[in-house]
């Protein structure tokens, strides 16, 4: 075998030199000075961008409202993108940064694959808008402020056999390629055949579909009265607008997904009668959910808060009022950083906090307990651009 | 500066790359790369959360069993790879490309409704068998390394040659002897295996496997690295592979404006370079040793 001169493997050598770069690790231990650092994850790109743009409003507001009591918090905010890839490298890097604790990501799907690496490194996750089955489940360090799904979706079947009794025909659409969707809509046709109203069709769509003749028109063939849509923003917008123009007059169940005043400008004055159960309503009439709608309408107009935006707002509250109690005890500075993420975790999940959406606490596993759920039905103003959740008595 | 885990997600971007590229040195547009890597993951997915005797309960996953999913991977990839290119393969160009989209579009359709693939959610709580992201940098360094030494061995192959030939003129090839199906059959079963192979390594890495994999997204985004890398010589698909998946990372400190300047590099890769970065005329002005010039160029 011939050897051949180290200058021959140089380039090689350079080129592998990242590599090695990569190995280095960030200092072990919180400084003793300057912020707190706490990371979120939001989809800001992608087709779940409608649901980040609400929980960046909550976040900044949540900041605002509590900066931290001792050392102030300094938030960070990624994008996650709406697939796993991106929520992934956003999470390594907020890691790497130091960040004491983690809010999201946006989607249940995401969490899936990011959540993971929070484990590991055990840094505490707090989820505002996971509602899939099993993410508290991931691991010791995650948690989440949003209730699953299946506590609430039944709720709004139940409000809506109330309204109209007489409801026979059901028919559920679900986007078959969409973890929220088939996970919600298995809910959904649960709580329908334990009512009576197995539903006459299931209609499949995808989540990057438009047009949706095709499934409405088999719908509608079977004349049904009660529609039950397990669909994200941006298709469920247009499968409802789709509906209407299509012919159908009767009521509407949405699930989660369309929980989200940004679904007013695709179904305009179609939105009008949705009925949605929510986890947050903005008519709740305690002192911390006043003081949200006002710093709300402060920022935004006249305009009612949504959920995500409430449920994001509460999760910056859990963290910051934890990093508080856990000062208050004794100063984090010069801690390993490992120490304090975890003693953050533990922290988290002992607290009882009164937040928008009530008071709330989390079960040792980190699933929330929240006292009160709503249904809403959606409000469209005469001229068919805004509307409003309007809460059933 | 780029993190572990971004290169591990880089090094993917550049397999997939060179999956791509093979059945291209045979003049084949194939874009069922997503659609093997799914088939691929799934494999890795299936064995390791489903069957307890291979240890997905223990903290590390065993290395043995991750070799063997390898191997299975391969298999089913390239049996699916031959039963399905023995049609498919009598297409060519944009035909052959819309009937591997259709086969993406079956598989992904498949997996998506079927119970035992967990549906859209798939599967998640994937076992890892190495604690940390250089274990996978080093697995896919070494695939990386072998199938590039693999391609670089074709180039002065005998097969190699006839997929050259295949590529610049099917017709002439046939008439010098060159039997240009199994050729082409061959790049496509091999494109089939990579991707199989970098499946399981994904889905291993990433902690979740689903249908969304092999969507039509990310047949092109696999088609934009050799695009923008050069599909003349190996080395392009690897450096599309490596530097399309890291800019949308690195260039976040551009805030909400980094997919606009990813797109913008997109579009002006193929504009500034119309045969991809890497070309022959490159690796001539390069200041390369004489021997690695010789060697890479075909």
């Amino acid at each position: 075998m011939v050897r051949r001169p180290i200058r021959r493997s140089l380039p090689w050598l350079l080129a592998l030199a990242p590599l090695l770069a990569a190995c280095s690790r960030p200092a072990a231990t919180l400084p003793t000075t300057g912020p707190l650092p706490v990371g979120a994850v939001l989809a800001l790109t992608g087709n779940a961008s409608l649901y980040g743009q609400d929980q960046r409003i909550g976040l900044d507001l949540a900041r605002a409202a509590h900066p931290g009591q001792g050392r102030p918090l300094a938030l960070t905010i990624e994008d996650g993108g709406s697939d796993e890839a991106g929520a992934t490298g956003a999470f390594q890097l907020l890691i790497r940064r130091g960040s004491l604790a983690l809010i999201g990501p946006t989607l249940s799907q995401q969490a899936f694959a990011a959540d993971p690496i929070a484990e590991r490194q055990g840094v505490p996750v707090l989820a505002p808008s996971n509602t899939a089955t099993g993410i508290p489940q991931l691991g010791a360090f995650i948690s989440r402020v949003s209730a699953q799904s299946s506590v609430i979706a039944p709720l709004s079947i139940d409000r809506a056999l109330k309204l109209l009794p007489g409801l026979k025909r059901a028919v559920v659409f679900y986007a078959q390629d969409d973890a929220y969707s088939t996970a919600e809509t298995t809910i959904f046709q649960k709580a329908l055949a334990d009512r009576g109203l197995k539903p006459l069709s299931v209609q499949r769509t995808q989540l990057n579909d438009q047009d949706f003749l095709n499934q409405i028109s088999a719908a509608l063939a079977l004349k049904p009265d009660l529609v039950v849509l397990s669909l994200q923003a941006v298709d469920g917008g247009n499968m409802v607008r789709q509906l209407r123009e299509l012919g159908y007059t009767g009521t509407i169940v949405v699930g989660n997904g369309m929980n989200t005043p940004n679904i007013y400008p695709l179904c305009r004055r179609a939105c009008d009668g949705l009925l949605i159960a929510q986890a947050y309503s903005p008519e709740l009439d305690t002192a911390a959910n006043r003081a949200f709608v006002q710093r709300y309408r402060a920022a935004r107009g006249s305009a009612l808060p949504p959920q995500l935006t409430a449920q994001a707002f509460t999760a910056w509250q859990v963290v910051a009022e934890a990093l508080a109690r856990l000062q208050s005890r004794r100063p984090l500075g010069g801690l390993p950083l490992a120490e304090v993420r975890r003693e953050l975790n533990r922290e988290i999940l002992a607290g009882r906090y009164d937040t928008p959406l009530g008071p709330i606490r989390f079960t040792p596993e980190g699933e929330v307990i929240q006292e009160r759920f709503y249904v809403a039905q959606v409000k469209m103003a005469p001229d068919g651009r805004t509307g409003r959740f309007a809460l059933l008595p | 500066m780029p993190d572990g885990s971004l290169l591990v997600q880089m090094l993917i971007g550049a397999l997939l790359g060179l999956s791509v590229y093979l059945p291209l040195a045979a003049g084949q547009l194939s874009l069922a790369t997503p659609g093997f890597m799914t088939v691929g993951g799934y494999v890795a997915a299936l064995l390791s959360t489903r069957v307890a005797a291979l240890g997905g309960a223990e903290p590390l996953y065993p290395l043995p069993w991750l070799l063997l999913e390898l191997v299975l991977a391969a298999v089913i990839a390239l049996a699916l790879a031959l039963v399905v290119g023995l049609p498919v393969l009598r297409l060519r160009g944009i035909y052959l490309a819309i009937a591997t989209i259709a086969l993406n579009e079956i598989l992904r359709v498949l997996l998506l409704n079927s119970s035992w693939t967990g549906g859209a959610v798939g599967i998640f709580a994937i076992p890892q068998p190495f604690g940390d992201p250089l274990g996978y940098l080093a697995a896919l360094l070494l695939l990386l390394l072998l199938a590039g030494a693999a391609c670089q061995v074709l180039a002065g192959h005998p097969l190699g040659r006839a997929m050259a030939a295949v590529r610049d003129d099917e017709l002439a090839a046939s008439c010098s002897g060159v039997d240009s199906f199994r050729v082409k059959l061959l790049a496509f079963g091999a494109s089939a295996v990579l991707a199989a192979l970098t499946g399981v390594l994904a889905a291993h890495f990433f902690n979740t496997w689903n249908a969304r994999q092999g969507s039509f997204d990310a047949s092109i985004t696999t088609l934009a690295f050799v695009v923008f890398g050069g599909s003349r010589l190996w080395l392009g698909p690897v450096l599309g592979g490596l530097v399309l998946t890291a800019l949308p990372e690195l260039l976040r400190p551009v805030g909400d404006l980094r997919l606009v300047v990813f797109g913008a590099v997109i579009l002006l890769g193929p504009l500034l370079f119309p045969q991809g970065v890497v070309t022959p005329a490159l690796l001539q002005r390069l200041p390369l040793p004489a021997g690695w010039r010789r060697r890479l160029l075909p």
